[in-house]
């Protein structure tokens, strides 16, 4: 007995081992295929179940979106300029709104994951102010692409304020409004809507309310899903 | 004996931060920023996957072997007692690679991480000073 018991002990930890790990697998979010938004080499054709939708307190208003408003799938993205997995994301949103167009309304909330990451709140000021110039999309834009030029500087001031002028901006007020009442006001009610939504972290996305699991970002999954919204509006 | 069996609980906790850090990693989980524990710039990286495989579930397979060995060392299997030895010192020196790539190449830890480094140092230790009391004359 005593020479079989050892290979008892170690089947018996393989088991809870694999067992806990299966366990642990099932209930976190729907099993997904890709680990990485842009790992979209493989596909999973069976879309995953979103669940049910949620109602938020309202954001920002007027919020910032693309495509139209009459659109039958309404995608909403509580985002953090400095998330390294958001800005992965931001080429997947900018490919889906060229796929889809006008039936596909894409929403950006600023969710700012402050004070993991410090720059985040000034980046999401920096992107509220072009708004007020009507230059959202394009800072917004800017900042996810030079997301690395900027994430780890001690100072982002001026790196913003390079970006702004290069576009165009009414510098003078861009100063002015960063620090503004009305564009923090603005970010915090996006923040505010995302907690009553149960948002938690970055990127968090909405289809339609109800929330895209992670697992479901990367492009092939996402456009698949995208097509279901558009296809259940067809049908209705 | 009593070190072997030191050795396999030690284990159970390298082998259950492993499988946590597996989980996390397959149901990508790891890899959105939260605000209770920020961002995963490690978990996220190139460096979690060593050819296709996520680094967390070889380190799983790992502590299962590190588990496998000392229970059998210390049923009295001398095979395995030297097994465990040269399994662990890989372990710890491929512990230290990636705690230089956190620290100078992806320039962020990872909690889990660092805790799987600091249970195999600990491994470690115990693999040695059992082979320093086997040395010991009588």
């Amino acid at each position: 007995m005593k020479r079989i018991l050892p290979f008892i002990i170690i089947l018996a930890v393989l088991g809870v081992a694999l067992g806990s790990a299966w366990y642990m697998t099932r209930s976190a979010s729907p099993p997904a295929v890709p680990a990485t938004p842009t790992a979209s080499a493989q596909t999973n054709n069976q879309p995953a179940q979103l669940p049910p939708a949620v109602a938020g307190v309202p954001g920002a208003d007027p919020p910032y979106t693309l495509g139209s408003p009459n659109a039958p799938a309404r995608l909403e993205e509580f985002g953090d300029y400095q998330c390294p997995p958001c800005g992965m994301f931001h080429p997947i949103l900018q490919q889906m709104h060229k796929e889809f167009g006008d039936k596909l309304q894409i929403t950006f909330r600023e969710f700012p994951l402050t004070p993991t990451h410090q720059h985040a709140l000034e980046a999401a000021s920096a992107a509220e102010a072009a708004g007020l110039q009507g230059k959202f999309w394009q800072l917004h834009d800017v900042l996810y692409e030079h997301q690395k030029d900027w994430s780890d500087k001690f100072d982002v001031r001026p790196i913003f304020e390079g970006y702004a002028k290069d576009l165009g901006l009414d510098m003078e007020r861009y100063k002015r409004d960063v620090e503004s009442e009305q564009v923090a006001q603005r970010i915090f009610l996006d923040g505010k809507r995302g907690h009553s939504m149960g948002v938690k972290g970055t990127p968090t996305v909405f289809l339609n309310d109800r929330e895209v699991p992670f697992a479901s970002l990367p492009a092939d999954s996402l456009r698949v899903l995208i097509q279901q919204q558009i296809n259940n509006a067809g049908n209705r | 004996m009593k070190l072997y069996f030191t050795a396999a609980v030690v284990s159970l906790l390298g082998l259950a931060d492993a499988i946590y850090l597996t989980v996390e990693h397959v149901t990508g989980q790891s890899v959105r920023c939260t605000i209770v524990a920020g961002c995963s710039e490690v978990l996220s990286s190139q460096y979690a996957v060593m050819a296709g495989v996520p680094l967390a579930l070889i380190g799983a397979a790992a502590y299962f072997g590190v588990f496998s060995l000392s229970t059998l060392a210390a049923f009295g299997y001398r095979i395995a007692g030297t097994l465990l030895t040269v399994l662990v010192v890989l372990m710890f020196l491929f512990s230290l690679w990636l705690i230089y790539l956190q620290a100078f190449v992806i320039h962020a830890f990872c909690q889990f991480c660092l805790l799987s480094a600091a249970i195999t140092t600990a491994l470690t230790v115990i693999v040695l000073i059992r082979v320093i009391l086997a040395r010991k004359p009588g």
